[in-house]
């Protein structure tokens, strides 16, 4: 059985490899390519220091807003996929959809969003909005099937509505993982943000396409090189305000 | 007063935890349901404000029907029943104050409180209630960084908040020091005293059940084996509560 199994995994794989032309002859000989090109990126050019700076200001901005909005967005869609909250049409109902647009990456709805409301920062907050509010559902409702029944026992005890045992037994237990979920879905979204420019979405992907289109391989590092610190920054901030949530 | 007739709770899968319980219980009796760990008591306690939704049989609270009431009745009932519970059940990240004031929400305006905010009369009743269980200085401190005995005193806070005519606590010591017992069957025979409210207390200690009842009644097997006072809970009908080995 367990031998069947490595055999079919095996089978596979090699399948995978012929078919994607994968081939390590043909790698190491793109090797050279590869250092001429980070040859060609040394030194960065600093001229284009403040475009990239402003570039990755507002990838920051279409990540910060897209995410606050989201987080907001995905708490009825969370407690509606919650198996211990939704009645179970509901409940069902809810996972189905949340699971259909979870599906599709943030990328795919940026192309939507251009098509829509044209180029620029807003189609790629619109992204972010749409695959972000699925994911943190998703997410929020994984916490709430987790949660402690004692206390939502006791608050329904007190006479409370149903909408007050949510509010007091409920979200007193699950807020800080939410906030700490929004916190981690910030840092994917600052990294899904920087590529939205790629297709028109505004950010400092934008910058990082235009120089590579023009073969400015100098200038284009420079914009890597502030996309790689922005990330870091972010992720520093954001980890650090996870870590005193829990 | 508190009449139940022909209570039966059939639990998944297929297991009678109460199993035809009738029994009348009059303001300001301190009724202790003593019985072996699954003889039906929590059960039971849960049945009478439907936190378990019973199978067959009627609770009534004060004349008005506790089985079968619609969503706002049962509501207006529970409110007049607080509830204590073994693991004490308190939301561990608020404060101890936020907890009492849980206890207010069956009274206060309920649009408001979903944004936490109460009315001053519910807040300063949640304090007098802290106060009377000795805990007024904890106000501001997180619910889970008092000891257990502590957190048991705020949820007994909490139950007194409702301004209840019934409070049920489900062995209410058995997840204390034993050494706490006392202090907690105190501070309930204190409130019952100083607030002439009705004690439906489970408990599988023997020496505390008679200790502390005015009237015992001994579950086994989700039946009611024994009712009277603690004075006539003889040896044998102990036995009879606890099976085999009789005593504790």
């Amino acid at each position: 059985m367990r031998r069947a199994a490595v055999f079919v995994a095996l089978v596979v794989l090699a399948w995978t490899a012929w078919d994607t032309g994968a081939d390590p002859v043909r790698f190491a000989r793109g090797v050279p390519w590869i250092l001429d090109f980070l040859r060609r990126m040394l030194p960065p050019d600093l001229r284009v220091l403040p475009a990239a700076l402003l570039g990755a200001i507002k990838t920051v901005e279409i990540a910060l807003l897209g995410t606050a909005v989201a987080a907001v967005l995905a708490l009825p869609l969370g407690f509606l996929s919650a198996r211990n909250v939704a009645a179970p049409p509901v409940f069902h109902l809810a996972r189905a959809t949340l699971n259909f647009f979870r599906s599709v990456d943030t990328l795919v709805y940026a192309l939507v969003f251009v098509a829509a409301v044209g180029l620029g920062p807003f189609p790629g907050v619109l992204a972010v909005v749409a695959y972000t509010t699925t994911s943190l559902a998703k997410l929020y409702s994984e916490a709430i099937e987790g949660i402690e029944r004692g206390p939502v026992d006791a608050i329904t005890a007190t006479g409370a509505t149903r909408l007050q045992v949510l509010r007091f037994g409920v979200l007193p237990q699950v807020l800080p993982l939410f906030l700490s979920y929004v916190l981690y879905r910030l840092e994917t979204n600052i990294r899904a943000a920087t590529v939205l420019g790629f297709v028109g979405a505004g950010g400092i992907g934008f910058y990082l396409q235009t120089y590579l289109r023009m073969i400015d391989y100098s200038a284009a590092s420079t914009v890597l090189l502030v996309t790689v610190l922005m990330v870091m920054v972010v992720d520093a901030i954001s980890s650090r305000l996870r870590a005193r949530l829990v | 007063m508190i009449e139940v007739t022909g209570l039966r709770v059939v639990l998944p899968p297929d297991v009678a935890a109460v199993d035809g319980v009738d029994l009348v219980i009059r303001p300001g009796e301190f009724v202790v349901i003593l019985g072996r760990s699954g003889a039906g008591k929590t059960t039971f306690l849960r049945a009478l404000n439907r936190l378990v939704e019973p199978t067959a049989g009627d609770v009534r609270l004060g004349g008005r029907a506790v089985t079968g009431a619609d969503p706002a009745t049962l509501r207006a009932l529970r409110r007049q029943i607080g509830m204590v519970f073994q693991q004490f059940n308190l939301v561990r990240r608020a404060s101890v104050l936020d907890n009492v004031l849980a206890g207010r929400l069956g009274w206060a305006p309920p649009l408001p409180t979903l944004f936490g905010r109460f009315p001053a009369a519910d807040r300063r009743i949640a304090r007098e209630c802290l106060a009377q269980v000795g805990l007024a200085d904890f106000a501001a401190r997180r619910a889970d960084t008092l000891s257990g005995g502590e957190q048991q005193r705020v949820a007994i806070a909490r139950a007194l908040a409702q301004s209840p005519a019934v409070i049920l606590a489900d062995e209410p010591t058995a997840s204390l020091d034993p050494a706490l017992t006392g202090s907690i069957m105190d501070l309930l025979k204190m409130i019952r005293a100083q607030r002439g409210l009705t004690l439906i207390v489970s408990q599988h200690q023997l020496e505390t059940a008679l200790a502390y009842a005015t009237r015992v009644v001994g579950f086994r097997r989700g039946r009611v084996v024994f009712d009277g006072p603690p004075a006539a809970l003889s040896p044998a009908v102990a036995a009879t509560i606890y099976g085999e080995e009789a005593g504790r």
